[in-house]
């Protein structure tokens, strides 16, 4: 074709667009404002906020104090604890709900395994229980004293720990707590993922392995994985970025205590802003803590979207 | 199929079960506060020219019940031209909501809040100067002195005290018998030795101190000991924070941990002072007294005045030095109704109404001439409080308050966890709260 017929095209291509523009514009543009004045607005103002010794009163001046807030956060002890806590969490529960997620969904998905849909919503439940409710069902649980449950079965029934554990007055024992119900919480999810990506892998691809041989594992190994890597990329970011957005996990369960040693960035944000009315220190620890994320799962993204799968 | 159909049943029977549970206690929660709101309906055949006062409050149960049915009957009787609106706010993330609502401009017109967040809030530029309004003068004069001062800013007062309290000592009478003591004791010396006696009788722990996550917990010790927080200006806490004699008052404390003489409750063991002084596993605790207003209340519960002893805090060094606690009305900048606020506010601290507030609540009247009321000093336990107030000490009014506690809290406890000496610990506690000072 020559050059004249497909500038014709373009030219109705554009004005088509724009038709279709105004039609669209009316359902659109509720989305379109909603999400300039609850994202992007306060994304900006963020940024801004960030570099000012910000007075959150209405029409109160603002001081500009250049970097002075990212700069305070590396002299702080409890900015290290923040960071060291949140990558921590990332690290240890992101390949236990992985793994956790796979290997329950495949164990539901087993052909021989009855009431699959009870299964998957008990799993789910966790999730669309209320963060308060359960938060403070951990605290009751790993409650110090032989008061607690956790104290009542490990120490008074079945005798193996020599004293009732303080579990949520240490900084370690506390970390426990907190990762076991983040992965609590967040396992049904993978799980939920898993099992509709297992059940989009067509039967036939297992038929025929079968004829030619196949055991169980190398069905796995060789059909399974590789069918569901797409997914496992999507479920990682999402568990990624699940896990440095941990917040009532700490906030309602330690409160960041002991001594800040169970801290992490967004409980350290919520209390520099809420309670110490430190609201520029607070917008330039969220800026950090928002290129950080971006960095980590756009590099991932990167990285994992120029392999091949099949 | 049939299989495939109960388990279905099953799961939407589970998940309609969970989310009734969810909502019912939701539903609970909002009946609840729809029926704080219930003063607003009683005045449906209102006249037209009664102007509201938006009056959020903080008071319990038992006290809101006063509110309603004495205090706002009373006040609109002699005030006919303002209607007040009552909204009991909860505890429970209460400063972020103050704030959102003063940012937003949607703040109430006055709000009893803890009298430490007034400098702060002052600082915050979202609340009205009480002293330049009409009449101030004469408030001020009834009302106690240092209940008074928390509320002051830069020079100006942004604020009027509505009740005050402080803590005293509260032995289990039987623990204190078996330790050999009739009475409470009068002195630390004494303390210490009631408390040794104590854990020689194998009582789970002797002294409970509250814990070390906030400086009311532990100031009645420190005080007392001897210790000091700042100069008497309040301008540096260098050079008294971490004085020879606050060193030394930590170091005593400190000591009677290791030796077992205060329990676990200290770092956050089971089980709480209020329990286990009623079991009699603790010999004392120290607490204000709503620990006695609330437990009494209590059916379920026995009296504590059956088996506790009261007395003030042991005397130290630094003499019986208890911690002032309380609450202050304080009027918004941006209130809508400043001037029926303020009226509120001064009617509130007049001797009538802080006579029907401590009458019906045991709260401690500011108002000079209320506590005297032979009716509240009936109270059991209101002596023993009002005496305490007078040798009690207020925290630094200070905007920045919050975050030194949290400073000074924090480094206490690392000495309690073992981690800092206490010389080292309170350095860097005087130094970093003297960098917040001056920040402001």
């Amino acid at each position: 074709m020559s050059e004249s017929t497909i500038q014709p095209k373009k030219k109705v291509g554009f004005k088509k667009g724009l038709k279709q523009w105004k039609e669209v514009l009316p359902f659109l543009i509720l989305g379109l404002i909603g999400t300039g004045v609850f994202v992007i607005f306060p994304l900006f103002k963020g940024i801004v906020m960030s570099f000012q010794d910000y007075s959150i009163m209405p029409g109160a001046e603002s001081p500009w104090v250049g970097l002075e807030n990212y700069l305070k956060a590396f002299e702080e002890e409890q900015f290290r604890y923040a960071v060291r806590n949140t990558l921590l969490n990332t690290i240890v529960t992101v390949p236990i709900n992985w793994f956790l997620g796979l290997f329950f969904a495949v164990l539901i998905n087993l052909n021989f395994i009855k009431f699959k849909i009870t299964f998957r919503t008990l799993y789910y439940v966790p999730i669309i229980t209320s963060w308060i409710v359960v938060s403070f069902l951990f605290r009751y649980l790993f409650a110090s004293g032989d008061g607690g449950l956790v104290n009542y079965l490990l120490y008074t029934q079945l005798g193996v720990i020599d004293e009732p554990i303080n579990w949520l007055g240490n900084q370690w024992t506390a970390m426990l707590v907190i990762w076991s119900l983040h992965i609590w919480k967040t396992v049904g999810w993978a799980l939920v993922i898993y099992l509709a990506a297992l059940q989009g892998i067509p039967k036939s691809l297992y038929e025929a392995a079968e004829i030619d041989g196949a055991n169980a594992i190398q069905l796995f190994r060789h059909i399974t994985i590789p069918m569901v890597t797409p997914i496992s990329i999507f479920v990682i970011i999402q568990l990624v970025m699940g896990a440095f957005n941990i917040f009532p996990q700490v906030y309602f369960v330690t409160g960041g205590g002991p001594m800040h040693q169970t801290e992490v960035l967004q409980s350290m944000i919520y209390t520099q802003a809420f309670e110490n009315f430190n609201f520029g220190y607070s917008s330039a620890l969220g800026v950090m803590m928002g290129i950080a994320v971006f960095l980590l799962t756009w590099s991932q993204q990167k990285k994992i979207g120029k392999q091949k799968f099949y | 199929m049939k299989k495939l159909k109960y388990s279905l049943l099953f799961s939407v029977l589970l998940i309609l079960t969970l989310v009734s549970v969810a909502c019912s206690s939701d539903t609970e929660g909002t009946a609840n506060s729809s029926d704080t709101n219930q003063g607003d309906d009683s005045n449906n055949s209102k006249n037209v020219e009664k102007t509201e006062i938006d009056y959020w409050h903080t008071y319990g149960e038992q006290e809101e019940a006063v509110l309603f049915e004495e205090i706002k009957p009373a006040f609109e009787e002699e005030f006919p031209q303002y209607e007040l609106k009552l909204t009991r706010q909860p505890l429970e993330g209460l400063k972020q909501q103050v704030i959102a609502a003063v940012s937003g401009g949607v703040a109430p017109d006055l709000m009893r809040m803890d009298i430490i967040w007034t400098p702060e809030f002052a600082a915050l530029g979202a609340l009205a100067e009480v002293s330049a309004m009409k009449g101030f003068d004469e408030v001020k004069e009834r009302l106690y002195e240092s209940p008074m001062k928390t509320n002051i800013y830069e020079g100006a007062y942004y604020g009027v005290p509505l009740n005050t309290n402080t803590k005293i000592s509260v032995y289990n009478k039987e623990v204190l018998e078996a330790a050999g003591f009739s009475e409470p004791p009068k002195t630390m010396e004494e303390l210490e030795e009631v408390a040794q006696a104590a854990v020689a009788n194998d009582v789970k722990g002797a002294i409970n101190v509250m814990g070390v996550g906030k400086t009311w917990d532990f100031l009645p010790y420190f005080w007392s000991l001897g210790g000091t927080l700042t100069n008497d200006d309040v301008t540096q806490f260098e050079g008294y924070l971490n004085s020879d004699e606050s060193v030394e008052a930590i170091e005593t404390l400190y000591g009677w941990y290791k030796d077992g003489l205060i329990s676990e409750t200290l770092l956050g063991g089971r089980p709480g002072t209020w329990e286990g002084i009623e079991t009699g596993e603790y010999l004392a605790i120290d607490d204000g007294p709503w620990y006695f207003s609330i437990l009494g209340k209590d059916q379920s519960k026995p009296d504590p005045l059956d088996y506790t002893v009261r007395g003030n805090i042991p005397e130290g060094e630094g003499g019986s030095r208890s911690v002032i606690g309380g609450e202050n009305l304080v009027v918004f900048k941006n209130a809508e109704n400043k001037e029926g606020a303020w009226t509120f506010a001064k009617w509130m601290t007049s001797e009538n109404a802080q006579e029907i507030m401590a009458r019906g609540t045991g709260l401690i009247p500011t108002n000079k001439d209320a506590a005297q009321d032979e009716q509240f000093l009936e109270l059991p336990y209101a002596n023993e409080y009002v005496e305490q107030l007078e040798t009690a000490l207020p925290r630094p009014t200070l905007p920045g308050w919050s975050e030194i506690d949290r400073i000074i809290s924090l480094n206490v406890e690392k000495v309690f966890r073992g981690e800092l000496d206490v010389q080292e610990a309170l350095d860097i506690a005087a130094k970093e709260a003297d960098e917040v000072l001056n920040e402001e």
